[in-house]
């Protein structure tokens, strides 16, 4: 190895090396801080000692955290569940189908991608304000329940179907509506899996629309953390506590389907 | 076991005709084969049999029924895919019992069926296995499984010996062949290449460009093919063909060109009439008092044959026979070929000329 390319490979390491600090910690001291002992809270040592567990004792005190973790829970996940089924029909109809105006219909369909959430946000806003959904659950849940992006991901993954599949699948006597689900979806599960933690991880971390439907109360944990910040001052401890909770599910799901997450992001990026 | 009728059947993608107005009769229990170079539209073809595609025009019938607006999985007919098409999330014995349980039988019924098929197939031992951990030409058992054990009316099968290696493709081409044997089943089989279709077929269908260009025996396409098209396409290799002059000479009736003499078996006189002259490489003799001078210009082993590829006059001629043919490049030879060898086509048209009598004239086309 002549020393220019060792000298470039251990500037690549070096670079790396400082991003990946950058972006880790944060998350380092958030962890960090919501474990001091409340007095601690300001100090600056690296490691936080003594350990306490009195910020996560006062943030479940002073909020219900739990009952915001299981709303979180519950709005990301039939988000996402609605999104990959909405995804999936659509996507199926545009790859396995040929009828009239197919690509019209699709390019519509991706279109509503490029419409920023700002030029919708408010006539969703009305809409649910008329049906009488604010302040609900479902007033988050069902504007989401339809994403540009599944249907685009999947459509192109089925893109690459092979279709002698399907027709194998009529000829064995399978309707439509059958191969979809004996044929299809078996056969995809894997992209499927990838798409649903990515669609439940975004989910997870939606604050914005959230805090439009749920104003006045904390219905969800990322507006749950509005409250410990005062006029008065930030409540440090309970905050970083609470974030600290906020996050550790996509921590979670991360760690153990770390393949199938990089695998999304990869597909979403490349196809 | 159903007869296919195929009236007219006619598809056409914008403006490619990909089949072009095919009328076909498949009798009960008849293995026909689909055989002509890629692209002349063999897929097409069979997958509006199957119903996978709706035509442009004509009728599909499956007995006396005109099934060309029903739906594939109401048609009773199987098909065998070039990739076999094998669900991959399921076991062997799932594939093959798929089309059962579309169907809703029992269970017990179903189990019993698909152990009866893998046992015919010799697949019992793998039937927990999923399509990846086989082989090619497991796979291929399995498709063919999946398709028997339906017992359909047909089976349609696209290229299914294409993915496998020359041996294997030999004997599951023989396995086919008894399968066809033994369950009179009727079978319309794609293929382009012509061993499979001599070896198979009880009938042959040549395509080119979407039209049938021949129907008929084996022996009947290659004895006498109706084409240029048909002559050249069948037979290893392809028939020689020579632009030359038929005239009438003492002897009757002869076939002409440059350094090209050969005699027609036919006492009759004519007016000079250009033709195109086909005569099979094995069907070229060497000979001392020639019809045709050539020069040797390469010499192929072919293992129990040797081709001896020549030139007679501004053409290339190949001469087939067993190894050794004690030629070599720049050798001078005589070659000459029994009247019974020699076809004439219409160089305007392609299609082969017979001698209606012997005392026509012309040779006039045969319309047959
Ligand atoms: N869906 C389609 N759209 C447009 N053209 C098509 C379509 N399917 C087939 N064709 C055209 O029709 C013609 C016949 O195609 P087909 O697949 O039937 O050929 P084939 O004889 O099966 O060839 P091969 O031996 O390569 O499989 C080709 O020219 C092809 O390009
Ligand atoms: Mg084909």
């Amino acid at each position: 190895m002549t020393t220019d390319t060792r000298l470039r490979r251990i500037t690549g390491h070096v670079v790396l090396t400082v991003l990946s600090i950058a972006c880790a910690f944060p998350i380092y001291w958030l962890y960090a801080t919501s474990l001091r002992a409340p007095g601690d809270v300001h100090s600056l040592t690296i490691l936080p000692w003594p350990l306490s567990t009195a910020n996560y004792a006062a943030a479940f005190a002073n909020n219900d955290v739990a009952r915001m973790l299981a709303n979180t829970a519950i709005v990301a996940l039939l988000s996402a569940a609605g999104q990959l089924l909405v995804g999936l029909l659509a996507a199926y109809a545009f790859a396995a189908w040929t009828f009239p105006l197919r690509r019209t219909l699709y390019l519509m369909f991706v279109g509503t991608w490029l419409v920023p959430f700002q030029a919708t946000m408010l006539p969703n806003y009305v809409l649910l304000a008329r049906l009488g959904l604010l302040e609900t659950l479902a007033g988050v849940i069902i504007p989401n329940l339809c994403s540009a992006l599944g249907v685009l991901l999947l459509r192109e993954h089925l893109a690459g179907f092979p279709k002698e599949l399907l027709d194998a699948a009529r000829m064995d006597g399978r309707s439509s509506w059958n191969i979809l689900w004996t044929v299809v979806v078996p056969v995809i599960r894997p992209a499927l899996a990838a798409l649903g933690i990515l669609l439940v991880i975004t989910a997870w971390n939606e604050y914005f629309w959230p805090a439009m439907v749920l104003q006045r109360g904390n219905a969800v944990v990322q507006l749950g953390l509005r409250s410990f910040m005062g006029t008065e001052g930030n409540d440090w401890g309970p905050l970083m506590a609470t974030a600290g909770l906020a996050c550790l599910p996509v921590f979670v799901l991360y760690l153990v389907l770390q393949r199938h997450i990089v695998q999304a992001f990869v597909r979403s990026g490349l196809k | 076991m159903s007869r296919v009728r195929l009236q007219g059947l006619t598809r056409r993608f914008g403006s490619v005709t990909a089949v072009d107005d095919v009328w076909l009769d498949v009798a009960d229990g008849e293995l026909l084969v689909l055989l002509g170079p890629s692209g002349c539209g063999k897929s097409t073809l069979l997958r509006m049999i199957a119903g996978l595609l709706p035509p442009t025009a004509g009728r599909v019938l499956l007995d006396d029924t005109d099934v060309t607006t029903v739906p594939p999985q109401r048609r009773d007919v199987a098909m065998v895919f070039q990739s076999y098409a094998l669900y991959p999330h399921l076991s062997v014995a799932g594939n093959i019992g798929f089309p059962l349980r579309a169907r809703r039988r029992s269970r017990a019924d179903i189990r019993r069926k698909v152990t009866e098929v893998a046992g015919a197939l010799d697949l019992s031992a793998l039937l927990d296995r999923k399509p990846r951990e086989l082989s090619g030409g497991q796979r291929q058992r399995v498709a063919l499984g999946r398709a028997l054990v339906r017992d359909p009316g047909a089976f349609l099968m696209d290229e299914p010996l294409s993915n496998l290696d020359a041996r294997l493709r030999a004997t599951t081409r023989a396995e086919i062949a008894e399968l066809h044997r033994a369950l009179g089943a009727t079978i319309v089989y794609v293929t382009h290449d012509q061993v499979e279709a001599m070896t198979m077929a009880t009938r042959v269908a040549v395509l080119d460009q979407g039209r049938v260009e021949q129907a008929g025996t084996p022996a009947e396409v290659y004895d006498e093919p109706a084409s240029v098209f048909v002559a050249t396409f069948l037979g290893a290799p392809a028939m020689n063909i020579v632009p030359a002059t038929v005239v009438a000479t003492d002897g009757g009736l002869t076939v002409r060109a440059t350094d090209l003499d050969l005699p027609l078996g036919i006492d009759a006189t004519t007016p000079g009439r250009d033709v195109l002259l086909g005569v099979r490489p094995e069907h070229l003799t060497l000979t001392g008092e020639p019809g045709i001078r050539a020069v040797v210009t390469a010499v192929e082993n072919l293992g129990g044959d040797e081709v001896a590829h020549c030139r007679a006059g501004t053409h290339t001629l190949a001469v087939r026979g067993p190894r050794p043919l004690r030629l070599a490049a720049g050798d001078r030879v005589g070659l000459t070929a029994r009247p019974e060898h020699l076809h004439l086509f219409d160089p305007g048209t392609g299609g082969r000329l017979v001698w209606r009598t012997a005392d026509i004239a012309t040779p006039e086309r045969n319309f047959a």
